[in-house]
């Protein structure tokens, strides 16, 4: 089924970014073995100018995948009439086994994306290209992950048989199954609006802890990754009700649907996009002491602290709004 | 400090300064552009439209379709069967109907021949008139008040007052209709009392169809059933393969326009070299050249876009896409005329935003880094 | 000259520098072989020599336009020559003015668009930055052809416009390249005048010239001569 257009489109972005990865990866390989700064041949200036075409590429791959992500569950929920049992994006994910894989490696290339294009900008305002070895490594390794995903968005959508009697939201999202997305729903309400209000405290400690003193960036970016699966699971087990007002529909995807008023991407573009911002200070702070980076890296990681801050703070923002406002009441 | 944005504000005045100088250059560029996107999203926006003309049409289906089987082919549907689905719990209602398809000699085409329902007061016809479609009458010259002539293969006359012609409201599935009485529907096909095509059945409660099916299975074991959402299924699946063999043709159309991005952003004038150099050799940096190109591009590609859409949109909506017609209609020889609704969808646009500008970027990147990394002592050489 | 001590004076150093071009290829030219020279501030130094024996190639090394293939280049002391390209952009944007022999003016741009160009990556407010050109400007006796294309002006005010332009980001050093090759007499005395001008502002200037009108002048304070790629000497 994969004659539709939203899925060639989705796959064509998957073959550029895959191939655009690919040759990165291969020149990653050259930077590692050849680089040298020192020397004013004609063969360092090559490399030292295609990295600007790295650059480029690389921040075209996120900001294609960022939308493809999004077209992905949004189309996911355009064709859950094609399945018997799809009622939105859910059931046509699991339509077979490689829909949510490939939902998952596709957030983790955004992922990966967006900390490679902040340790870029990094290594871009040291005089010596201080972290060079170090992006170009992970140049190496997000390459197969990308891959990864283009292959898992594949074989999901060449495994796609209209005939497939699917289950969606209302059976994946039962506490009473095993897996992943059952755990997260199984979670009782209390408990995961305590978890996601420990994320926060531990969020704000971490914060403050960086303040004092500038060793525990990577306890922000621990704090960072924590937050955003405690705010996955609060919306699956606890928000998702308040928004749908109803005490047993557990979808993140509903939420993004027109009956919902879009509410969804108010919850889930601040919360990407402050992990994307607060899970970095802790890598570059591996280079905080090179001499080169010693004046750039303290203020870009001012900005993203004081960026994810603010981003997670609009989301706690929607959570206790959206709690706030529904009729639905879960505790008395 | 230099702000970001004000620096990009002032790349913008330059692109928007160099795309003017080179006019001819650009508006070639566009053109082409544009049309690549007028087609794809004319195809899509048509695809679109008659996919939801079909959805309206099918919510007025009903929830369940029982057919006769016979030899694992769709025979006819004996009336006893009417009365055990009726005794199943849950059936709000089940209805005998009458529908098949004549091909008329007289013009090659075929028509389908349909007695209306009995809860369709409007389309009620007496022993002796007919209600038909637009493309029919159209084809054959019928008029309202006129006569309604056809001979069967075996000879037998249909000759019936025309009530009225159907309106185009939704033409698509209309349009070759012919609706006539019970009593002149078997005349015509010399079709036995007691028989029908198929029996619609109307259920009370939607959660209770897969139920029902399973009930009426057991009591009707030599019938099909097919509920709305499978209908529904099929037609999606119908229009989007459609559609998207459309959009595989046009993704040729779109390689080549890339290769020919591709091109013109490499084969740079002797004069936007030396421009490319002069910036460089005054202070500009090699971001600097790649995002002011980058803008160039997303001008661009913009104007390209919005122009191609709203084209794609006129041609569509107000010229019911007369490129497309016979490509993704064509289920009978009969083409519908009629007015699509206008209708457009976020994801078809996010869609035609994937399949046009993004191939243009990514042909263009290599192309601008090329360009940007000139030495910037060439000036001087 | 290359007796001031370093740090003292000596604006821009070169050690040991050789520049190639087309590398490693049948083609390769040697431009520029183990020069070592110190330029100091404040002064007017004048490249002489005849074409291809490396005064502008050496000249683009001085200014930060190309690094060295091998050898250093300190710009008051930091080492400049291994930069990253970006860098180097900086430190020539907010080090150095450029006047080119063909002027090398973007056609189809009024002048004052012309004059501003070099400070659109630095992003100042607009209606500071159209005041500095327009100063500029003025002070070249063009203010009342701002607005108009630059393929509509005569030889000397193409030059006036250049120099405008390098002068926009309020550089220490200005690289002129064969200022005068297409200028006659009258207009090669203004270009003087002008020079004498900057040399009062506390400008360095840096010129490649064949022309004994330049390198003649009272003004030029050393003239360094070029053979084949080498210094072959230096007059003060």
């Amino acid at each position: 089924m994969i004659f539709q257009a939203p899925i060639l489109a989705l796959l064509l972005v998957s073959a550029l970014s895959g191939a655009t990865l690919l040759w990165a990866a291969g020149f990653g390989v050259r930077v590692l073995r050849q680089w040298d700064l020192e020397s004013g041949s004609r063969a360092q200036l090559e490399l030292e100018r295609r990295t600007h075409l790295v650059s480029t590429l690389l921040a075209f791959v996120m900001a294609v995948e960022l939308f493809a992500l999004l077209l992905f569950v949004f189309n996911a929920d355009r064709m859950a009439v094609m399945f018997v049992g799809a009622m939105c994006a859910v059931g046509t994910l699991n339509v077979n086994a490689w829909g949510f894989p490939a939902l998952y490696l596709k957030i983790a290339v955004f992922f990966a994306a967006s900390l490679w294009l902040i340790v870029d900008a990094a290594d871009s305002r040291g005089r010596d290209y201080p972290m060079i070895r170090f992006k170009y490594g992970l140049v190496i390794l997000i390459a197969p992950l990308v891959l990864a995903a283009g292959a898992a968005e594949l074989a999901y959508f060449l495994g796609l048989k209209a005939d497939v009697i699917t289950s969606c939201c209302s059976k994946l999202f039962t506490p009473q199954k095993a897996g992943l997305a059952a755990e997260m729903s199984g979670f009782d309400e209390k408990a995961a609006l305590m978890l996601l209000g420990g994320a926060f405290a531990a969020l704000a400690l971490a914060a403050a802890l960086w303040w004092k003193s500038r060793r525990f960036a990577a306890l922000y970016s621990i704090a960072s990754a924590f937050l955003f699966v405690a705010g996955l699971t609060a919306i699956v087990s606890t928000v998702s009700l308040y928004v749908y007002e109803h005490p047993n529909h557990h979808c993140p995807f509903c939420l993004l649907k027109a009956e919902y008023g879009y509410y969804g991407y108010l919850l889930y573009v601040p919360l990407f996009a402050a992990t994307a911002m607060g899970i970095a200070p802790g890598v570059l702070s591996l280079y905080e002491k090179t001499e080169s980076l010693a004046l750039a890296i303290p203020g870009l990681m001012r900005r993203l602290v004081a960026g994810s801050l603010a981003l997670y703070a609009v989301f706690g923002v929607v959570v206790i709004a959206t709690i706030a406002t529904s009729r639905l009441v879960l505790f008395g | 400090m230099t702000s970001p944005f004000a620096r990009q504000r002032y790349l913008i005045d330059y692109t928007l300064a160099a795309l003017g100088r080179r006019r001819g250059k650009n508006a070639g560029l566009l053109a082409i552009y544009t049309l690549v996107v007028f087609v794809l999203a004319s195809a899509m926006l048509f695809a679109s439209a008659i996919r939801f003309e079909s959805t309206a049409v099918l919510a007025d289906a009903p929830e369940l379709t029982v057919q006769e089987l016979v030899m694992g082919r769709h025979g006819l549907l004996p009336a006893d069967h009417l009365d055990k689905l009726s005794a199943i719990r849950g059936v709000a209602t089940v209805e005998g109907r009458l529908w098949g398809y004549f091909y008329d000699r007289a013009n090659g085409a075929n028509y389908t021949l349909m007695v209306p329902g009995r809860d369709a007061a409007e389309y009620s016809v007496g022993p002796g008139e007919a209600i038909i479609g637009e493309g029919l009458a159209r084809s054959r010259g019928f008029k309202e008040g006129g006569a309604l002539l056809l001979v069967s293969q075996t000879g037998k006359l249909l000759k019936a007052r025309i009530k009225s012609v159907l309106s185009n409201d939704s033409a698509l599935v209309s349009s070759d209709l012919a609706l006539i009485s019970e009593v002149d529907y078997r005349r015509f096909f010399e079709l036995p009392d007691g028989v029908y095509t198929d029996a619609a059945v109307s259920i009370r409660n939607p959660r209770e169809i897969a139920k029902i099916v399973e009930k009426a299975t057991l009591a009707l074991p030599s019938a099909r059933f097919v509920t709305r959402s499978d209908i529904a299924r099929t037609y999606e699946s119908l229009f989007d393969w459609r559609e998207g063999l459309l959009v595989a043709l046009a993704a040729a159309a779109i390689l080549a326009f890339a290769i020919f991005a591709a091109e013109k952003a490499s084969g740079l004038s002797a004069e936007e070299a030396r421009e490319i150099g002069i910036l460089k050799a005054i202070g500009w940096d090699t971001t600097d050249i790649i995002a002011m190109k980058l803008w160039e591009g997303g001008l661009v590609s913009l104007g390209a876009f919005l122009l191609g859409t709203v084209l794609a949109y006129i041609h569509v909506f107000l010229f019911a896409a007369g490129l497309f017609e016979p490509v993704l209609k064509g289920w009978s020889v009969l083409y519908p005329d009629f007015a699509l609704a206008p209708r457009i969808d976020a994801l078809q646009l996010a869609t035609l935003f994937v399949l046009t500008v993004i191939p243009y970027t990514a042909a263009t990147l290599v192309p601008i880094w090329r360009t940007a990394v000139t030495d910037p002592d060439e000036v001087m050489r | 000259m290359t007796t001031t001590p370093a740090g003292a004076g000596g604006m821009i150093e070169l050690k040991d520098v050789t520049k190639l071009y087309n590398e490693g290829r049948p083609n390769e030219v040697r431009a520029v072989a183990g020069a070592n020279l110190v330029v100091e501030r404040d002064k007017v130094t004048v490249f002489k020599g005849p074409s291809g024996s490396g005064k502008t190639t050496l000249l683009s090394i001085v200014g930060c336009l190309s690094r060295p293939t091998t050898g250093r280049v300190l710009l008051d002391g930091e080492l400049v020559s291994g930069l990253p390209e970006r860098f180097l952009t900086e430190v020539r944007r907010s080090t150095f003015g450029f006047v080119f022999q063909r002027f090398n003016l973007v056609r189809g741009l009024t002048v004052i668009d012309n004059v501003m160009l070099p400070a659109y990556p630095l992003a100042p407010p607009h209606a500071e930055l159209r005041e500095r050109a327009l100063a500029r400007l003025d002070a070249l006796g063009l203010a009342g052809k701002a607005e108009m294309p630059v393929e509509h002006l005569s030889g000397g005010e193409t030059q006036r416009a250049a120099i405008a332009r390098a002068l926009i980001n309020d550089p220490k050093i200005v690289i002129a390249d064969e200022p005068t090759a297409n200028l006659d007499t009258a207009l090669t005395e203004r270009f003087l005048e002008i020079v004498a001008e900057l040399r009062a502002e506390g400008r360095t200037v840096l010129m490649t010239s064949h022309d004994p009108r330049i390198w003649q002048s009272d003004l030029v304070d050393a003239v360094v001569e070029m053979r084949d790629g080498r210094i072959v000497g230096e007059f003060a």
